[in-house]
């Protein structure tokens, strides 16, 4: 027996057969003509359909039917709920708000209907609605950001200059009005009529020039009478000097006020301080070195800096390292350099950094300064063979014939170039660790065995046998 | 004759020098004798000097009359050497016992001829800048050019450098 049995049977019976279907008789007439027959009646789904759609058991009444919607009605809810200010409400508004805030309400009153608010205004009572009633006059510091009371600063403000201040002392000055405002008395030419105002004194006639003096001087006259007179407004008081000196704005931003108690930030370039501290180029540098990193090295050194610049330079080790702190890792740059003159100088030097570029200036500064000569038998090998040992690392090198070439590891061979030494061999036997093994080859090249102190030391007498056999002619 | 006597002598003389002494003594015997007299030649020591268990004054080093060796005081006698030292180092800074009892090392004129050249022979590196083999044969205790200037070989007993 199939469970599916009775359901399939209803589906057929309610769905597929037309004749058997039968509509709900509460489906409206208008709906059911635009229905097809067979989607009217079938269900998609396997809950069975309700018999009929459910309908409130009072019959609703439309509002208008109620008279709630009428005009009188409307426009009566509307003058006792939304009526305009009245003058003394205005006055009391007045009083409390600033004349813009005044017009902004005006403007604002004037830009809604009041009948708009009766019909469509209504307190929202949907999911998102604020959880206060708040009309934003109050300003509360929990909740509110802090109020900006000025103008944010003008970013193109900058100090003042001589002028600058002049000006805005005038200005200040002109606050305190005893008189004319500076700059603004009468000088001879505003005497004279309008025809001869272009003209030069020189050339205007005797009467209107003695005329325009005359009626000058009277001016002048009246002003000192009217200086001579006390005044209430006498000048500045010594509270307003003050606070011209320790409130006044230095900057060209009309003493323009500040949200923040903090000064603002000194300019990217302080007048009068600008390019001050700027290292002097020497012209001797030829140019080479704008930034004046061989500034140091050259007063090292005594080289020049096309000197410095024609060093031979390598890097023979770069290591990342990181310094694990309770912040988290620090990663820097760890950088070997070597540098020669190719003729017998070497010298190596390492640093560190966390940017990569600065640790490679900084380690080949280093080994530029840490130049030295290192002993070379007739220019192109080493004296003796000569063991350097660091850490694990042992470093064996031999010298070798004339011709013989460097055949040494790549490391060990940068070094050899940049000092100059061209026939070499190299062992290293133990630990190969990069940076031990350019530490060890420079301690052996450091340490190789002088002939002369031996020969002093013993008190013997040593002859170099090539020397002698080839009579001095060796390269 | 044993040899065991001279590498003692080489470790001590590369510990004093080391240690930067300016007079130091080794056992009296016929040996260590005639290796000091052989450094000595080489210029590596300054003075050989030999006395009691006390040094002899440095003003007599050179001069010094020891008392004469009996039966009673045979076991006290030392050689005195003066170690040298030249630029803050000493002149000699490495002293390697070659030979021991239970391995002699004997060379040949011609092994010594390539070991002097600085070519390795079996056992015996060849010398590098500045060194001495000290070797001995039946002329006494030479040093390795001195060997084969008079063309003879022997038990090589140590290098110093």
């Amino acid at each position: 027996m199939s469970v599916a049995r009775p359901a399939a049977r209803r589906l057929v019976v309610s769905g597929c057969l037309p004749g058997v279907a039968a509509a709900p008789s509460s489906t409206p007439a208008s709906c059911r003509q635009f229905l097809p027959a067979a989607q009217q009646s079938s269900n998609f789904h396997t809950s069975s359909g309700l018999s009929a759609r459910k309908r409130s058991r009072f019959s609703s009444v439309p509002a208008a039917k109620m008279g709630l919607i009428n005009e009188e009605k409307i426009q009566e809810f509307t003058q006792k709920k939304f009526p305009k200010f009245t003058p003394e409400e205005m006055v009391e508004l007045s009083k409390r708000y600033s004349p813009e805030q005044i017009a902004a309400i005006e403007a604002g009153e004037a830009s809604i209907n009041p009948r708009d608010l009766t019909i469509q205004g209504r307190l929202r009572d949907d999911p998102y609605v604020m959880e206060y009633l708040d009309d934003f006059a109050e300003h509360q510091p929990i909740i509110d950001k802090r109020p900006q009371r000025h103008a944010p600063p003008d970013p193109g403000a900058r100090f003042m200059d001589l002028d600058d201040f002049t000006e805005d002392l005038i200005r200040w000055a002109d606050q305190f009005r005893s008189g004319d405002v500076t700059g603004t008395m009468k000088k001879v030419v505003d005497f004279v009529p309008r025809q001869w105002k272009d003209v030069a004194e020189g050339q205007w006639p005797g009467e209107v020039r003695d005329q325009a003096h005359k009626d000058f001087k009277a001016y002048l006259q009246e002003q000192i009478k009217n200086a001579a007179k006390p005044d209430n407004m006498s000048g500045p008081t010594d509270a307003d000097v003050l606070q011209y000196i320790l409130e006044r704005s230095s900057m060209t931003d009309g003493n323009l006020k500040s949200n923040s108690s903090l000064a603002p930030a000194l300019p990217r370039k302080v007048p009068g301080v600008a390019g001050l501290y700027k290292n002097a180029i020497d012209p001797a540098d030829e140019g080479l070195d704008e930034t004046g990193i061989y500034q140091d090295l050259k007063r090292r050194t005594g080289m020049t800096v096309r000197e410095i610049l024609s060093l031979q330079t390598k890097a023979l080790v770069r290591r990342f390292v990181s310094n694990q702190t309770r912040l988290g890792k620090i990663q820097s740059t760890s950088v070997l350099y070597c540098a020669g003159n190719g003729d017998g100088w070497l010298g190596i030097g390492m640093a560190k950094s966390t940017e990569p570029l600065i640790a490679s200036t900084k380690a080949r500064l280093m080994a530029i300064r840490d130049m030295k000569p290192i002993r070379r038998y007739e220019n192109r090998t080493i004296y003796g063979n000569v063991t350097g040992k660091v850490s694990g690392t042992v470093v064996e090198l031999s010298a070798r014939p004339p011709g013989f070439g460097l055949r040494v590891q790549h490391r060990i061979f940068e070094m050899c170039r940049a000092g100059g030494i061209h026939d070499l061999a190299a062992r290293v036997p133990r630990s190969r660790n990069p940076m031990n093994t350019v530490k060890a080859t420079w301690e052996a090249l450091c340490n190789q065995k002088d002939p002369e102190s031996i020969a002093i030391g013993r008190g013997k007498k040593l002859v170099d046998v090539r020397k002698v056999y080839y009579g001095g002619s060796v390269y | 004759m044993p040899i065991h006597a001279i590498t003692n002598s080489c470790a001590h003389l590369q510990n004093a020098a080391r240690a930067r002494l300016g007079l130091t003594s080794i056992p009296n015997s016929k040996y260590n004798l005639r290796l000091a007299l052989a450094m000595h030649r080489a210029g590596l020591v300054s003075s050989v000097t030999r006395g009691g268990p006390t040094p002899p004054p440095p003003e007599s080093l050179l001069t010094h009359e020891s008392e004469p060796v009996t039966t009673a005081n045979v076991a006290t006698r030392r050689i005195w050497l003066g170690l040298k030292y030249w630029g803050d180092k000493p002149v000699m800074s490495k002293l390697q016992a070659v030979s021991k009892p239970s391995r002699k090392i004997t060379a040949k004129i011609n092994e010594l001829e390539k070991v002097a050249r600085g070519f390795r022979v079996g056992h015996l590196k060849g010398l590098d800048l500045g060194e001495c083999l000290f070797v001995s044969t039946d002329l006494g205790v030479l040093e390795i050019r001195e060997a084969l200037e008079k063309k003879v070989g022997g038990l090589v007993l140590c290098r110093v450098s």
